[in-house]
């Protein structure tokens, strides 16, 4: 037979890898829905046509980056029961039900309106429209909290117990408001958020910084971005010491992992306080190779003490403990990029309170402008790397505490999930590539300003399939290719 | 199985209606994405890009709610009947695989065909391929399902056997017949959809005429199979209820009539509806023979069903939902009812 270690780490890199490239996308999605919503209204209430053809400009690159997202978001749907079937059957209780829900009420309700929202303009009334974009972004939001449910339910399994290899659900209240989802799903929230904005950002400053014929226009969502930003960011980093401590409470194993945190003690007895900035674990002896801690920094993180006792890892026996040197990293990335985030939007700030965040003031610093067009792949980073320590520090478990990831696996031979892993990697680069390089010529390309503004719905119901052929060429929804 | 009963123990009624719903999303994605991945294989034998590209703009307002079908039919067994979803995803990892990258291929080829300019051919020829990719490897999970597979004991069993298992000539063949039969739907669908005077029609007309007897042959075929190979079905269709099998394929046979008829008078959008009642007739006919086996041979709904509990919960918040997700689908579809002409492109 194979070797079982090998075959569960397998079958977490084939997930890992389907995960990291679906998780890119519906964040996005999530905070340019949120956006494009704002810029709708903006438009609707001023009737200033630059709204309108900012609306119509980020839509392009919406509909890129959602459709990457669903396809590989279908994948995700399936993978659980391909890859995971035992933990699939034994967490259906509550985890499919969650995972049904989802499908439910948020992708089939995401997918009724998106076809509205891209392809209904001019042929549904501005309301309509108004609304279909509404419940773009509802929907997306509604996904991203049940996807949260679920998988914070897996870092801390409240409301169920097991009975003959099922876990029953005693509280779906408890389950559901399960203690890592009160912060887990904010956390993720937030991080839509500012991915979107961060996106628009980015692409505002290019605009500027490149002095294209409509910089001025970009003004609007460059400020608009910004200064949301300016409350966003910190917030995030509040939300995300919350989320730290409800960690080190229901999953100190996980927190000492993301620490590098070994000894609860120190050598003269007192309580280990260092937080480590670098290190570098060797998990056979237990212990950092070597280390540059801050003292009282991590019961000040923790617990907001100057002293109190963190549990190491010391106190876990090697087999319960999760691997160090990846959540270890992942961690500090992710904490850096958000820092860095607060920093720029605070600049941001400055500049805005010393009259300088004007087209022309922005264009005499092009190094702010370059710094805001970098920044839009930070949270990527910042994304990747907090979902990378979320997974590899609740290891060796799949639900914690309860189930083993090797108890969850399915029996696949090492063949067939390496051609998984090729398989995807292949057809997820394709689509990762090709969302960039296509986000990148719909900005090349700038937002079109010569297409008529939309102010009333034509085409409205003709009656049968079969509808007046006049009308339907003057539609403006398929437009004949110049 | 037998703990599994005794801790499970459903609401029996909730579990066969949760049974049948999951069975009408499936058929639902296979009567709406049918002719998507169907006009997808037509597009692959015309030779004219812009034809092509009218084809894709034809479903672009629709196909990502069509293809939903297929999530929600894979989110609710996981809600509903999750040692199934558990189980019989894994037996088919790879043709569940294959079909993943045909709906990826697809999926980008529609996106990203409209951004480009020289790479135009390549995403004209991911849609076609991605369309046959993942009609046929749909095709061969279903027929795959049909076979059964091995269960390990224990208190949840969970699939024992090897990832080719799937593989058999006659899973082969349901993945032929899933091509052709979405080929034909491609045609009546592309028919209802563009102007008579395109030239896409004009095409999409000869291709139903084929595509008609192809089918007829390949579902003919299929039934045949199914009689011989397994007894669950053949102990069904001459079992006491044998004149319901027979009065349903008399249907089906009237049906298929009216289809060719309306076809051959241009009355597109009523050979459209034919073609949707012989989908109804024949997997309503399909459930039927299953009952009660979620996976013949394998395990029965009742085996795969949530505890009580959790179907419960899962009926109750969930199923009110089921005609308001019809209903939006529904309007969606009909705000892009109109018939379109081959210069159009896929648009925003």
């Amino acid at each position: 037979m194979t070797d079982p270690t090998l075959m569960v780490d397998l079958a977490r890199l084939d997930f890992a890898w389907i995960t990291t490239m679906h998780i890119i996308y519906p964040p996005l999605t999530i905070g340019l829905a949120a956006f494009l919503f704002y810029s709708e209204v903006k438009w609707l209430r001023t009737n200033n046509d630059e709204w309108y053809r900012l609306t119509r400009f980020f839509e392009k690159l919406f509909i890129i980056n959602f459709g990457a997202g669903v396809a590989t978001g279908i994948t995700m749907e399936m993978s659980f029961g391909i890859l995971f079937g035992p933990f699939s059957q034994a967490a259906g209780p509550f985890f499919g039900n969650i995972l049904g829900y989802e499908t439910i009420t948020a992708f089939m309700y995401e997918a009724g309106f998106i076809g509205l929202m891209v392809f209904g303009w001019g042929k549904i009334s501005k309301k309509m429209h108004l609304f279909a974009t509404f419940n773009v972004a509802f929907s997306s939001m509604l996904s991203a909290m049940w996807i949260l449910v679920a998988n914070s339910w897996m870092q801390s399994p409240t409301g169920v117990h097991l009975e003959n290899g099922l876990f029953l659900v005693d509280s779906w209240k408890d389950a559901i408001l399960n203690p890592n989802f009160l912060t887990g799903f904010p956390h993720m929230a937030i991080a839509s958020f500012e991915i979107g904005l961060f996106f628009v950002a980015g692409i505002s400053a290019w605009m500027i910084y490149k002095k294209r014929p409509h910089a001025a226009m970009f003004m609007k969502t460059l400020t608009a971005s910004l200064m949301a930003l300016v409350v966003i960011a910190p917030l995030q980093i509040y939300i995300g010491d919350d989320l730290g401590r409800t960690v080190a409470e229901h999953d100190p194993a996980a927190l000492a992992a993301m620490e590098g945190h070994w000894h609860t003690y120190n050598a003269d007895g007192t309580p280990n306080t260092s937080w480590n900035v670098i290190a570098w674990p060797d998990e056979v002896k237990g212990t950092n190779t070597f280390q540059i801690g801050i003292p009282h920094m991590l019961s000040l993180l923790e617990d907001h003490k100057w002293v109190s006792t963190v549990k190491g890892l010391e106190e876990f026996k090697p087999e319960d403990r999760p691997p160090v040197l990846l959540p270890f990293y992942a961690f500090r990335i992710m904490v850096a990029a958000g820092g860095l985030l607060m920093i720029i939007a605070f600049w941001a700030l400055y500049l805005k309170y010393r009259g300088q965040f004007t087209m022309e003031g922005l264009q005499r610093r092009p190094w702010f402008l370059r710094l805001v067009v970098f920044s839009a792949i930070l949270p990527y980073i910042a994304i990747w790397t907090g979902w990378w320590t979320r997974e590899v520090a609740r290891q060796p478990w799949i639900v914690h505490g309860l189930m083993r990831t090797s108890e969850g696996v399915s029996q696949m031979s090492i063949a067939a999930e390496i051609v998984w892993f090729v398989g995807f990697v292949v057809f997820d680069l394709l689509v990762w590539i090709g969302a960039w390089y296509f986000f990148a010529k719909v900005v090349r390309n700038g937002p079109d300003m010569q297409a008529e503004v939309i102010h009333q719905s034509e085409n409205i119901p003709v009656g049968s399939l079969m509808t007046d052929k006049i009308k339907h060429q003057e539609s403006i929804l398929i437009r004949p290719t110049a | 199985m037998e703990h599994i009963m005794t801790i499970t123990h459903p609401y029996q009624w909730l579990t066969v209606v949760w049974w049948l719903l999951i069975g009408f999303f499936l058929m639902l994605y296979i009567i709406l994405d049918g002719s998507d991945l169907g006009a997808g294989i037509f597009s692959l034998f015309d030779s004219n890009s812009k034809e092509r590209g009218a084809i894709m703009a034809s479903m672009a307002g629709t196909w990502d709610a069509n293809e939903t079908w297929l999530v929600v039919a894979g989110g609710a067994i996981f809600g509903t009947f999750p040692l199934a979803y558990g189980s019989l995803f894994h037996y088919l990892m790879i043709p569940l695989m294959v079909t993943l990258w045909g709906i990826i291929i697809r999926a980008v080829s529609l996106e990203f065909h409209h951004h480009s300019k020289r790479s135009t051919v390549l995403w004209d020829w991911g849609f076609g391929i991605g369309s046959v990719i993942t009609a046929f490897s749909a095709g061969v999970s279903l027929g795959a399902t049909m076979q059964g597979f091995s269960l390990s004991s224990g208190p949840v069993p969970s699939f024992n056997g090897g990832a080719m298992d799937f593989l058999t000539p006659f899973s082969f063949w349901t993945g032929i017949t899933a091509v052709i039969a979405a080929a034909l739907a491609g045609g009546v669908y592309l028919r209802a959809r563009f102007d008579r005077d395109t030239a896409i029609y004009r095409k999409a007309m000869v291709w139903t005429d084929r595509m008609f007897y192809l089918a007829l042959i390949a579902i003919m075929g299929t039934v045949v199979w199914t009689f011989f190979k397994f007894p669950w079905a053949m102990s069904k269709w001459i079992g006491p209820y044998w004149w319901a099998f027979i009065l349903t394929g008399a249907v089906v046979v009237f049906a298929a009539w009216e289809m060719r008829r309306a076809s051959r008078q241009q009355r597109d959008m009523a050979a459209m509806m034919w073609l949707g009642v012989i989908v109804v007739l024949n997997f309503g006919a399909m459930m039927a023979t299953l009952y009660p086996w979620f996976v013949p041979g394998t395990m029965t709904i009742y085996d795969a069903a949530n505890p009580s509990n959790s179907l419960t919960a899962f009926a109750l918040a969930m199923t009110g939902f089921v005609p308001v997700m019809l209903a939006y689908n529904f309007y969606q579809a009909w705000v892009f009812r109109a018939r379109i002409q081959e210069f159009s492109s896929y648009g925003h």
